[in-house]
């Protein structure tokens, strides 16, 4: 009788625990599962997919690009008279340059968003070609300004 | 605070800037480069660099630097990137062409 007894007392917990057990193996794997297929798609998304978001390294090297380029065109020219003008005429150089600080970044803001909004009307090839047509225009307006003296 | 001056360097600025060389650049680049946000804060930081070195050395500019050569340098630099921009997409070209999956990606 003991035993009869003692047995099914046994049993449940023989089968719980081992349940307990697989359960959390099934757990473990399960979660290691997960994080590998939470790993696999970002590398591979990095691997193939151009349209990631760039590395700052990527990000510093286009921010110097476009600065050191329209730095230099901009030395010495016809927005930097001006301002130098207004600031030599004025007793308050400082309201000349936040004005005319605020103003260049207006500009600025305003190309880069015409530019932003133009890629999403004009496919990447011919939007491409346009752009480097366009830089060689300025390119062609720099020289011309060389040139003239 | 002169809000007079403020605003009248502003809309000079502003209007001498609309369509120049930088803003047709700001364009361009901004069009094409991967990255609308370091392209914008690229253009403002040297446009603003550049007129702080007007308001700060006033009628000197020319003396200090020599504006012709600097320019013409600025001009071999848009060149180059142009080209980069041309020889940049005919390179990526034909990965993007085997690439039927795309929007799959995104998800």
């Amino acid at each position: 009788m003991l035993s009869v007894s003692d047995l099914p007392l046994l049993a449940p917990d023989a089968a719980a625990e081992s349940m307990s057990l697989s359960s959390l193996d099934c757990s473990t794997n399960g979660s290691e599962n997960r994080v590998e297929s939470s790993l696999k798609p970002q590398g591979q998304a990095a691997a193939t997919n151009p349209a990631q978001p760039l590395s700052l390294r990527d990000e510093l090297g286009i921010f110097l690009s476009t600065f050191i380029t329209i730095f230099l065109a901009e030395v010495g020219d016809k927005t930097q008279v001006t301002v130098l003008l207004m600031s030599a005429q004025s007793k308050a150089p400082w309201v000349v340059f936040l004005g005319a600080g605020s103003a260049l970044i207006a500009t600025s803001l305003c190309g880069v968003l015409l530019g932003k909004w133009l890629s999403t009307r004009v496919s990447p090839r011919l939007l491409d070609k346009a752009a480097a047509v366009l830089l060689l225009l300025v390119a062609g307006m720099l020289l011309l300004d060389v040139i003239q003296g | 605070m002169d809000w007079n001056l403020l605003g009248l360097a502003f809309v000079t600025v502003f209007v001498s800037e609309l369509g120049d060389k930088s803003q047709l650049a700001a364009i361009a680049l901004g069009s094409s480069g991967k990255s609308v946000r370091a392209v914008f804060l690229g253009t403002a930081a040297a446009l603003v660099l550049a007129s702080f070195l007007g308001v700060m050395l006033g009628g000197g500019v020319a003396q200090v630097m020599p504006t012709r050569w600097i320019k013409a340098i600025a001009a071999v630099g848009f060149v180059g990137m142009a080209v980069r921009l041309l020889w940049d997409r005919d390179a990526e070209e034909p990965v993007c062409a085997d690439e039927p999956a795309e929007p799959f990606d995104s998800v």
